[in-house]
């Protein structure tokens, strides 16, 4: 066992896990942060994409042990109290979500996507979301939230 | 996912000195090809050396050779304006590998070192007559690819980093798998006076190979119009569930084409 | 405060029908609050269960040795055919799905053992443990195959009206032909998963991932052979089904069930996405054989048809899905004469199962490609041959299976879409463009669809619900459906709240749960809105009619007095709050709960002699796709999609929307990248989104302008006049194959048909582009 310690939406945490564990098994099962979900065990699905000390990344294919001494967000690290963080709203109001389990990820993602490029286009869109996949929407309304989201969070700068 | 041990290093040297006293180590670079391949439990090392903190990381310009640390991630060479501008086919290269979150992680060290027949870096290592630099020797690419999966590194022997040699021209052309991202076929050409070097990922049974006669095809005539892949021995290609064999090689002809228009 | 006193003055409720209410859970969907099964709190000590599947196709287990996995670290229990108290099924039909291999393997995946352990790496590396020795058997791995050797999970089932043999003898032009066609992994981004909790005595609790709570429920008492009364399945919400999770949940819900009574502890079976798509069915692929007859114009005037489906191991919903491919022979087509022979083919391979559309989406494809092809051997738009057959509205409109098109709304909506996509304007642009750009090619085309509404199998088509109000005048509203991305909760709350008056906010939904509403049918067919609406609506009258006779007696005045306005109630000249109508009911006595229930009318069949009605009605669509294909590597683009299409009038336009977009590119994908690869040994290889491709954001076309058609309403007296929209947009993707093959046509200047089979994977395409190129030159 290996103990490490982290920070999660801005608490400090820790905990002491096998080297074998996930930083997402670290998340859901140990932190009880359910938000980031498991699509797939190959890297591809994306449902489980939070931020690692600013990067979004895919906490399947991370070791828990990897992000020793991180700061890390995960969807629930996101809002202010009440109020949703502006790609969460975005999300929401576009009805860019039909059965829920990708959007964890979709968003982490999505805001990493907008936090990089300035101006956000629709071509950006569809090539920074490669790595998360939604078998619902189609992806139309998805697009649609992402760059309403990203210009709120300008908007909101 | 198997149990194992996990160490730390903080250094190439100490991750080596830490290899050669396990009987199952391996080194975990960005981890987004080990970390999967463990969970599929078709790898089980016994101990596992993080290199995060061993000061791989970071890009250098010297003179006419761009020098790329081990632990340099694909994002970081993508957007490198060092990269962008003395080899920019290398940035390109590195910015289309996988996703974003892959590339965020995803290092040129722990790719290589992998050498997946479907890589697109081990392309441009040979298709830029790159020398890779380890904790014993330098190493030219041809000397270090040998196989499927396989390389010429000892077992403590670790990848610290990359040089690469400025070219005239450079173009890499690939055929995406649409699931994985991973080459179907794709084709890196460079250019340096009348020297022509092209390199084959994706397609080879063996991995990735130099294909020398288009390489002599297009030092006499630098133009699309001369690529002719049909002397490929077609059994040298892969064959399976993503392609045919036939299939890739048509693919190695029309990513050629495309990287000599695009040089 | 606002959800707590209602307003008692507007003109309008908030979250009424045909409003664009936002998904009921879409805040918790973006702060990740939404619970799924896997965020359930785990219960103490709860046991994780991995499964032994088979690694052969086919063979006889000649000895299983668990010793050493029962005694392997953190194991709690061992699971095989001998402790099943009950009986080893979780088919939905016929009885031949064993939940444990029994003597036999019939593929690679099939489960042999559960392994119950304190964690799932233990029960994992347990499992490694069992050694089991087969003796294997020949398999039968592809549809050809069966066919040769008569291999079949039931019997070949006929179709046949008029004299299709005897009007294709003597028509002027004949094609005779066949097409393959892919099947497709419903890859619900949550796997399939299940939690029992033992309760007293016989009693279970199972937390299901399932689209049919009450056949869960079945399956678990057959398993545990105890009374359905002992078994509850709970179900909030899914993150994905498509029809995966309508017959397989029953097989994870059975098993956890089972460790749970054995050990007298929780257990949870959550599949990995590798094994889930080794372990459960996916789409049917088929191979068709056509022959047709035709005139000048290109009108069909006989057509024979085989419809090969592959139904894997066992029968699983094969028959019903094949039917359905029979029952959409004729898209939206007059055949007079028409024969469809329909074979099931039993392989050794996984079972196949429902997905979106339930054999539907291939049926219309085989008519789509028969339609494309005469318009390319006469040289004419396909659109034209298309409008040339369409069933007529008053006449030449009864369909094979003898039922009358009553509801024709397909001339009205291919008209509008051709006018408002610019086909005509597009289809020749393309072609000039075609002209000079040697490479690249595009491609266009616009394809129909009609899709048959109700369960087929006709006693299925009832629903119940269940509605409280408490005395503060807030409402609990429970029905059989499932939540699982659809919007179906939050059509259903609106349908309560337009008859309650409330705004939607004051009518709480709640998870699907087998103790509050029984014997429910599953949540497929598209019929989730129309049927639980309806269910839920006949609870809310019953109330409500209670509460106006209320009314009426508390005010002294005649029920007719009695109007319902948002939040409030009028009586004569008196408003009265529906909180303080709601109070004084209960002061008074007055039920204020009441069931509901839905039987759909006027639907009936007669299969030996394939006549009747099974459909209430028919929806209606059409697409216009337009793709780039590069022929030399195959490569191809969806660029544009011009979509209208019909949900009569819209309970909620904009969850309305997000289903047709959504099935569209679901239906493009099956049929361009999305290639299920079995190896000789018949071993799935595609296994994993890295391996299996589903469409990503990448893919969607640049521009996608889908508009709900304005004019629709349902003939018939359905929800509001809604219609369903799960499934009949998805067989809209089919306008994207045909677009592609149009581009490829271009290559011999649309002399040679490129014969497209499907998935049209970029390898397939290039190989039809060789193809036609040969073919032109010969």
């Amino acid at each position: 066992m290996v103990k490490i310690s982290m920070t999660v939406n801005g608490k400090n945490v820790e905990g002491e896990v096998s080297p074998r564990t996930l930083l997402v098994e670290f998340i859901r099962e140990h932190l009880k942060l359910t938000g980031t979900h498991v699509g797939c065990d190959t890297s591809q699905c994306g449902a489980c994409v939070i931020h690692v000390d600013g990067d979004s990344a895919k906490s399947c294919t991370m070791l828990a042990v990897q992000a020793d001494g991180s700061n890390i967000i995960t969807i629930e690290g996101l809002a202010n109290g009440e109020e949703m963080h502006p790609m969460q709203a975005a999300f929401k109001e576009n009805h860019g979500l039909q059965c829920g389990f990708c959007t964890p990820g979709m968003v982490m993602s999505a805001i990493d996507l907008a936090n990089k490029n300035g101006d956000l286009t629709e071509e950006l869109v569809r090539e920074g979301l490669e790595g998360n996949i939604c078998r619902c929407t189609g992806y139309h309304n998805i697009v649609k939230s992402v760059l309403d989201g990203a210009n709120a969070m300008k908007a909101a700068e | 996912m198997y149990e194992f041990n996990y160490d730390k290093a903080n250094s190439a040297a100490d991750a080596a000195s830490k290899l050669a006293a396990s009987d199952d180590g391996k080194v975990l670079a960005g981890g987004q090809t080990l970390i999967p391949t463990m969970k599929q439990r078709l790898a089980a090392p016994e101990d596992v050396i993080d290199l995060a903190s061993a000061g791989l990381s970071g890009i250098a310009v010297d003179g006419d050779i761009v020098v790329i640390g081990a632990m340099t991630t694909h994002a970081t060479v993508a957007s490198s304006s060092d990269v962008q501008s003395v080899i920019p086919a290398l940035a390109e290269l590195a910015g289309n590998i996988g996703d974003n979150q892959v590339r965020t992680r995803g290092t040129i060290g722990g790719s290589i070192a992998n050498n997946d027949p479907a890589a697109d870096y081990p392309a441009a290592c040979m298709g830029l007559g790159a020398t890779i630099i380890t904790t014993k020797r330098g190493l030219s690419a041809e000397e270090f690819f040998t196989g499927l999966f396989e390389t010429a590194l000892d077992e403590d022997e670790i990848i610290t980093a990359v040089k690469f040699p400025k070219v005239d021209s450079a173009n890499y052309q690939k055929f995406p798998n649409p699931a994985s991202r991973y080459a179907l076929a794709g084709v890196f050409v460079a250019k340096t006076g009348s020297e022509v070097r092209v390199a084959v990922t994706g397609a080879g049974n063996d991995g990735v190979f130099r294909a020398h006669k288009l390489e002599e095809a297009l030092a006499a005539n630098f133009s699309a119009d001369v690529v002719d892949i049909s002397p490929m021995p077609e059994d040298s290609m892969i064959e399976d569930l993503h392609a045919s064999a036939a299939y890739r090689k048509n693919l190695i002809g029309v990513m050629t084409k495309r990287a000599v228009q695009a040089c | 405060m606002s959800k707590l006193i209602p307003d008692i003055t507007k003109d309008k409720i908030a979250g009424g029908v045909y409003q664009n209410k936002l998904h009921d859970s879409g805040h918790k969907h973006v702060n990740g609050q939404a619970v799924y099964v896997d965020d359930i709190p785990e219960p103490h000590g709860m046991l994780h269960i991995y499964m032994g599947m088979s690694t052969v196709a086919h063979a006889k287990i000649k000895s299983m040795d668990l010793s050493e996995m029962r005694a392997s670290e953190g194991v709690a229990c061992v699971l095989t055919v001998e402790d099943i108290p009950g009986i080893n099924d979780y088919s939905p039909v016929k009885g031949d799905d064993p939940i444990f291999a029994e003597g036999k393997v019939e593929f690679i995946g099939q489960p042999i053992f559960a392994v119950a352990a304190d964690t799932i790496d233990l029960a994992r590396a347990a499992a490694k443990k069992a050694v089991i020795e087969y003796e294997e058997l020949p398999a039968i791995l592809t549809i050809a195959d069966a066919m040769e050797k008569g291999s079949y999970v039931s019997d070949p089932h006929v179709m046949a009206r008029g004299d299709a043999d005897g009007r294709i003898a003597t028509a002027k032009h004949v094609i005779k032909n066949s097409v393959e066609l892919g099947g497709q992994e419903q890859f619900y981004l949550e796997g399939m998963i299940a939690m029992s909790i033992p309760g007293e005595d016989d009693e279970v609790k199972v937390y299901s991932s399932t689209q049919h709570p009450s056949e869960v429920q079945h399956n678990v008492a057959k398993a545990l052979a105890v009374p359905d009364h002992a078994v509850t399945i709970e179900t909030r919400r899914l993150g994905g089904g498509f029809g995966g999770k309508e017959s397989q949940p029953a097989l994870m819900a059975s098993v956890s069930a089972l460790v749970a009574k054995a050990t007298g502890r929780a257990a949870k079976l959550r599949l990995d996405r590798d094994d889930d798509m080794v372990m459960t069915g996916k789409r049917h692929d088929f191979h068709f054989e056509y022959e047709v007859g035709f005139n000048d114009d290109g009108l069909i005037e006989g057509v024979s048809m085989l419809h090969a489906c592959r139904a894997g191991y066992s029968s699983d919903l094969t028959d019903a899905i094949a039917d359905r491919a029979m029952f959409h022979c004729d898209n939206v087509y007059w055949l007079p004469n028409i024969k469809v022979e329909s074979y099931r083919c039993k392989t050794n391979t996984v079972s196949n199962t429902a997905f979106r559309g339930f054999g539907g989406p291939q049926g219309v494809f085989l008519i789509e490609r028969i339609i494309d092809e005469i318009a390319a051997k006469l040289d004419k738009d396909p659109l034209e041959v298309r409008q040339k057959n369409f069933y007529g509205v008053d006449d030449n409109n009864v369909t094979p299976y003898h039922m009358t098109v009553e509801d024709n709304v397909i001339h009205e909506i291919f008209e509008e879409l051709e006018e408002s996509s610019d086909y005509q304007k597009r289809r020749a642009e393309i072609r000039e463009f075609n002209k000079h750009s040697k490479v690249l090619k595009k491609g266009i085309a616009m394809t129909p669809v009609k899709f048959g509404i109700s369960f087929t199998t006709t006693f299925l088509n009832q629903a119940g619900a269940l509605v409280h109000i408490y005395t503060d005048g807030s409402v609990k509203l429970n029905h059989g459906g499932i939540e699982m991305g659809q919007g179906l909760f939050t059509k259903v709350a609106q349908v309560v709240a337009e008859e309650f008056q409330i705004d939607i906010e004051r009518v709480k939904i709640t998870a699907t749960d087998t103790s509050k509403v029984p014997n429910t049918s599953a949540t497929a067919a598209s019929s989730g809105s129309d049927m639980n609406g309806m269910a839920a609506q006949a609870a809310a009258r019953t109330i409500k009619q209670r509460l106006t006779d209320f009314a009426a007696t508390q005010f002294q005045a005649s029920v007719e007095d009695v109007e319902w306005l948002p939040n409030r109630v009028r009586v004569g000249s008196e408003e009265i709050a529906f909180t303080d109508l709601v109070k004084q009911a209960y002061l008074n006595r007055i039920s204020l709960s009441s069931t509901g229930y839905y039987a759909t009318p006027k639907i009936h069949y007669d299969r030996e002699n394939c006549k009747g009605r099974p459909f209430f009605y028919f929806s209606y669509g059409a697409a216009v796709t337009e793709v780039l294909v590069d022929t030399l590597t195959g490569e191809n683009k969806i660029t544009r999609v011009d979509i209208l299409h019909d949900v009569g009038k819209s309970l909620n336009p904009t969850i309305d929307l997000g289903q047709v977009e959504g099935a569209y590119v679901q239906g493009a994908g099956w049929l361009t990248t999305e290639e299920l690869w079995w190896d000789q040994t018949g071993r799935l290889r595609t296994h994993a989104p890295s391996t299996y491709k589903i469409p990503a954001c990448s893919d969607r076309a640049e521009d996608m302008r889908i508009s709900l058609w304005e004019k629709g309403k349902n003939a018939e007296e359905t929800i509001y006049r809604s219609k369903a929209v799960g499934e009949p947009p998805l067989v809209l993707g089919i306008s994207a194959f045909h677009a592609i093959s149009d581009a490829i046509a271009s290559v011999t200047d649309y002399e040679v048909y490129p014969a497209l089979d499907a998935p049209a994977t970029a390898e397939r395409v290039l190989m039809a582009v060789d193809r036609t190129k040969k073919a032109a030159k010969s």
